[in-house]
């Protein structure tokens, strides 16, 4: 029954783009203010659901809002319309069912041919369709017209103020200053950023129906201007990541909605239909449609909460998580100098822009030695070339000569080559081998860092060197495909996922059998910590290791949860869950950490800035991080100071503050401490 | 330059500058005899060997050899490269210390570990390599003592194809003492093998015994691995290779008789490639000593004077003997002399200056007739005779190292009486003279 409340409230919720239950309380008290209709709407969801229930698609209701919404506001709109009467009951009923059985059908089609949720759509049609069937019931005795006067009780405001709240009650067909109050309290305190887009859009669609209507009373006080406020949100802050584009786009789109407005409410008002939410279900399907069409870099791959958590998401994993999907590793040992990368000066050029060249340079930045006449003066010369991705070979040349130094081999360009195949669906040939120096065969499995052969000078090469690209195709040659490189150090810096740009001297890092067994968590592994400020102990804090139903393990106390993991080379911190005090220091202090230890190795990452502060910092951070997407984030420089410790410098970003945090990795397993400021998280030492 | 051309009867080997400084000014300056360091030499060295085994093997680090020279500029020099340090003794692991090195870097080889040091080292979190079982038992009392596992590594003695086998360090692998002693350390149950550490022998003319040891290492790793569980995170595989310096009895140069860094390091890392599984990539450890430093060192010396022996062969007396060349007993040093000299070339022998009659630099080199007061230069030096020369007869030199932009720093003083007497107690009963 809980869940079927919770799963009810959030439907309610999700109205105004609200996901917690505890708003839709208020929600649904909003339409209490005339209880017929909150009844109306209540039989409404129960018909839907319990015809959902009986032909076994109960999950399917409580799991999506639309399955609720789209009733309760059916509901609500023929509440508004007759007395509930047991013939009303039974019309509302009926109308329920539909709007499921019309939900299911649109919804389906929408997911799946267009990408696009189905939003109120369904309300719309069903309303229509059964405001035009009640023409015929007009003289019906058991259907009562109501007449509705939510404005009774109401506070007298300016009209451009009145007209703001009314139309944000409208939607729940209670066109009253207070409703819209008490709905404004609640947006707000979900969201800044959905309630500053409500805002806007009424103001913008209001003057723009002024212009057109030549009225302000018209212009700002019609209900149906509940559209543009949820344009501006929908569009603003829902299908796109908050920013100053998402903003325009809603002006923009709010400003075209106003004709559109007056052509639909035209139109209806000929059959005594209002235009429910219609224009705000075209426009912004449209503009959502368009957006996915040019796959807009704004539309946000993960859809939380707020939209102002979306941003911060959004932001903090292009920061932390930069860089390409087809990622390799360096394919060889050792420092390394990129010769040639992207689009490249001599031959990364067209279809083949998208690989890189490797040689080995000296400390006078020569790649030979001696002469530079003789194959063997050069540094790479026969040095062992690795496998940059797990995977099968696909094809192997093995036989073509290595070209003396000045003589490359025009005929066979990419001379003795590997190609692997990816099982994350891409190709990678490595070109150039020494000749009869591939030990692998068509058909071997390889991993990365299996050596493949030895650097050579055949095919299309003036001096030794290494050349990689990714290629869709497993023919030797095929066109190139971006990608990027994992987990190597360039000037002392890891990099997690990057491109080196040309002349600079790369060093891949492979996984330490040391950090790699010390981050090693098992599940149900427990783990005691003790929190000290300024040295005093304050707190225990207790950990037991925990897999999510995703596969991500996290550290679960009592009051949250901190999932981490280890991807490419790196152990990482993913987010923090739950009201845990204790919890975000572990992921301030080692948002990342590699898996190879070099002396003095330094790295950067982000951390999301509700994370790095708190209180009135952490709110103004997220109303402007829509506007400076960087505030959104939060810089941590990270740095082995020995092979067991990692020191960070924090950067808030508002009132430059720095922050200090330290930990220390146990000698065997875990964290032996965490600091962050005057805050020291020790680990407790199990001697039994 | 020399003037006579290629006749083996005027061939000389003339050297009157190391790296762009004057043999004559460096003399002047520190006195004679004189060691000398060439830093461009030593850093060029570590370069060349780190690149060889880097370039061939993702995960490799190098541990300084400190008995081979523990001058603090040499080793400062190795840190400053990136060497970890690694020392046989309490004494060198205290130098180490002293030097600035952390304990987490630095590897604790050596059959004499004694408690104290042992329980600091496992305090510091040296990586310590256990070389006997009784060794082991100390290392329990202290895991026990600190309430908590120790990790530590063990050494092993195996059969790479090398005569003389070393076989009195560490725990023997063919007779199954090693996997002994592990399964000893995981019933102990107070003490977590993490490394393996082996060390065939010195000066290794055959880059395939490193490929014989290699493998050997590999398979106990995976054994040791699947039967107890440890991880083993890294594979010391010590040192012992040579130096560009000719061994008495040789007849082929050192150029032609020994392999290249190259060699060694594909001989090792080609091992590696075959012998480990896909994507795994435990930490090589090289602790190279004397083929890193031997030949950034020379040792200036002074003809005091000449003498024919009844034999009829020219001999020449220099202030520098096997108390400062403790290696030429078993190298043919090279000898250069600063200046040129008229004459023929006679088979001479270089006496040094104790009053031992075995104390001979040469027993037979071609020179040219040498006045009192010319310097030979003999090469290369730069390993082992800084750490073994001795207190005995002379005084000690200083000891100079040439910077690359051609600074010169010294970096040890020679010795004076003090330093001979300052540790010694003189009953009084029995001083000669009242003492101030």
């Amino acid at each position: 029954m809980k869940t079927q409340a919770k799963a009810v409230f959030r439907g309610y919720a999700n109205v105004f783009f609200m996901p917690e239950a505890g708003s839709g309380i208020v929600v649904l008290g909003v339409t209490l203010l005339c209880p017929e209709m909150a009844l109306a709407g209540a039989v409404a969801v129960a018909a839907s659901y319990g015809f959902a229930r009986m032909i076994g698609m109960e999950k399917l209701f409580l799991e999506s809002g639309h399955y609720t919404y789209n009733p309760l506001l059916v509901g609500l709109s023929l509440g508004y319309l007759f007395k509930i009467t047991a013939t009303a009951v039974f019309l509302i009923a009926s109308a329920g069912v539909i709007t499921f059985l019309a939900t299911v059908f649109m919804a389906g089609i929408f997911l799946t041919y267009l990408r696009l949720p189905v939003m109120s759509l369904p309300f719309v049609a069903v309303s229509s369709i059964v405001y035009i069937a009640s023409i015929q019931y007009a003289s019906l005795p058991g259907l009562m017209y109501a007449a509705r006067d939510s404005m009774a009780c109401d506070v007298r405001l300016p009209f451009w103020l009145a007209g703001f709240f009314k139309a944000f009650g409208a939607v729940l067909f209670v066109p009253s200053i207070l409703a819209g109050i008490a709905l404004s309290v609640v947006v707000v305190r979900h969201s800044r950023i959905l309630f500053f887009l409500a805002l806007l859009g009424y103001y913008v669609g209001a003057a723009a129906r002024t212009l057109m209507l030549g009225s302000a009373a018209q212009g700002f006080g019609d209900v149906n201007n509940f559209n543009f406020i949820f344009i501006a949100m929908a569009l603003g802050g829902i299908f796109l990541i908050p920013s100053i584009t998402s903003y325009l786009l809603a002006v923009i789109s709010v400003a075209t909605a106003a004709v559109l407005t007056d052509a639909i409410t035209g139109l209806w008002h000929y059959y005594g239909i209002p235009a429910f939410t219609l224009p705000f279900n075209v426009v912004t399907l449209g503009a959502a449609s368009a957006l996915n069409a040019a796959r807009h870099p704004l539309v946000p791959g993960t859809a939380c909460n707020t939209p102002e958590e979306t941003l911060r998401v959004a932001s903090v994993s292009r920061l932390r998580f930069g860089g390409q999907k087809r990622t390799l590793h360096l394919p060889f040992a050792g420092r390394w100098t990129v010769w040639q990368a992207f689009d490249g000066q001599w031959t990364h050029k067209g279809s083949w822009r998208y690989a890189y060249d490797f040689v080995i340079t000296d400390e006078h930045g020569l790649t030979h030695g001696g002469g530079g006449v003789r194959l063997e003066d050069y540094h790479c010369w026969k040095k062992p070339v690795l496998a940059p991705v797990p995977g099968r070979v696909a094809q192997v040349v093995d036989d073509l000569p290595d070209s003396p130094i000045g003589l490359a081999n025009a005929t066979d360009n990419w001379g003795n080559a590997v190609v692997i195949e990816d099982a994350r669906g891409f190709f990678v040939e490595i070109s150039h081998f020494a000749s009869q120096s591939i030990r692998v065969k068509k058909g071997d499995w390889v991993e990365a860092g299996t050596v493949l052969g030895l650097c050579g000078n055949s095919g299309y090469s003036p001096q030794p060197h290494i050349h990689v690209q990714v290629q869709a195709a497993g023919t030797i040659g095929a066109p190139s495909l971006p990608f990027s490189f994992v987990s190597y150090i360039h000037d002392g810096e890891f990099k997690s996922n990057s491109l080196p740009g040309e002349q600079c001297a790369v060093e891949p890092l492979y996984r330490d059998k040391r950090l790699d067994s010390i981050t090693n968590f098992m599940l149900d592994e427990e783990m005691r910590y003790a929190v000290l400020r300024n040295g005093r102990q304050v707190d225990t804090l207790p950990l037991t290791v925990k897999m999510a139903t995703d596969g991500t393990f996290y550290f679960a106390s009592p009051r949250g949860q901190l999932y981490f993991g280890k991807h490419e080379g790196a152990f990482y911190m993913y987010r923090v869950t739950g009201a845990d005090p204790w919890l975000p220091l572990f992921f301030q202090a080692l948002p990342r950490m590699p898996l190879a230890y070099r002396e003095k190795l330094v790295w950067s990452d982000y951390l999301p800035a509700n994370l790095a502060s708190s209180g009135l910092r952490s709110r103004l951070a997220d109303l402007f991080s829509s506007v400076f997407h960087r505030l959104a984030a939060v810089r941590v420089t990270q740095t082995f100071t020995n092979e067991n410790r990692i020191e960070s410098m924090i950067e808030t970003n508002l009132a430059c503050r720095r922050r200090t945090a330290s930990a220390e990795l146990d000698r065997h397993k875990g964290f032996a401490s965490v600091t962050v400021e005057n805050v020291t998280l020790k680990l407790e030492k199990n001697h039994a | 330059m020399n003037k006579f051309g290629c006749s083996p009867a005027y061939a000389r080997r003339i050297r009157d500058d190391i790296d762009g400084v004057a043999v004559a000014d460096l003399v002047e300056t520190f006195g004679s005899p004189l060691f000398v360091y060439s830093e461009g030499f030593i850093r060029k060295k570590y370069r060349q060997m780190h690149t060889a085994f880097s370039t061939r093997y993702p995960n490799v680090a190098f541990g300084w050899s400190y008995k081979t020279n523990y001058l603090n500029a040499i080793c400062a020099l190795m840190h400053q490269q990136g060497s970890l340090a690694e020392v046989v003794s309490d004494m060198e692991y205290e130098k180490a210390r002293a030097l600035g090195m952390p304990g987490e870097k630095i590897i604790f080889n050596g059959p004499h570990k004694p408690a104290a040091a042992l329980e600091k080292a496992v305090r510091e979190g040296a990586m310590i390599h256990a070389d006997h079982l009784d060794e082991l038992y100390d290392l329990e009392r202290v895991a026990q003592g600190a309430g908590q596992p120790v990790p530590l590594g063990i050494r092993l003695n195996l059969d790479a194809g090398i005569y003389p086998q070393w076989s009195r360090f560490g725990f023997n692998l063919e007779s199954g003492q090693a996997l002994e002693a592990v399964r000893r350390i995981k019933n102990g149950g107070k003490l977590r093998l993490r490394g393996l550490h082996c060390h065939i022998g010195t000066f290794i003319m055959d880059a395939s015994a490193y490929s014989r040891q290699v493998k050997k290492m590999v398979a106990f790793a995976y054994k040791v691995e699947k039967l107890f569980g440890f991880s083993i995170e890294y594979l010391d595989i010590g040192g012992g290779f040579p130096s560009r310096n000719r061994l008495k009895g040789v007849y082929l140069t050192p150029e032609i008789a020994l392999p290249s860094v190259d060699e060694f390091a594909e001989a090792v890392t080609e091992t590696l490639s075959k012998e480990l599984r896909p994507g795994d990539f435990p930490k090589l450890i090289v602790e190279a000593g004397r083929a890193m430093v031997d030949e950034a060192g020379r040792l200036i010396t002074t003809v005091v004077a000449s003498k024919r022996l009844p034999d009829g062969t020219r001999a020449y007396i220099v202030d520098a003997g096997v108390n400062l060349l403790f290696t030429a007993n078993w190298y043919k040093l090279n000898i250069e002399i600063d200046r040129e000299s008229g004459g023929v070339n006679e088979q001479s022998i270089v006496y040094g200056p104790l009053c031992m009659n075995i104390d001979v630099v040469d027993e037979g080199v071609q020179l040219p007739p040498l006045s009192r007061g010319t310097r030979l230069i003999v090469s290369p030096v730069g390993a082992y005779n800084q750490t073994q020369s001795m207190q005995f007869i002379e005084y000690r030199p200083a000891a100079v190292l040439i910077g690359e932009s051609g600074m010169v720093d010294l970096i040890r003083e020679a010795e004076s009486l003090p330093d001979i007497i300052q540790r010694e107690k003189l009953p009084d009963r029995l001083a000669l003279k009242k003492l101030p």
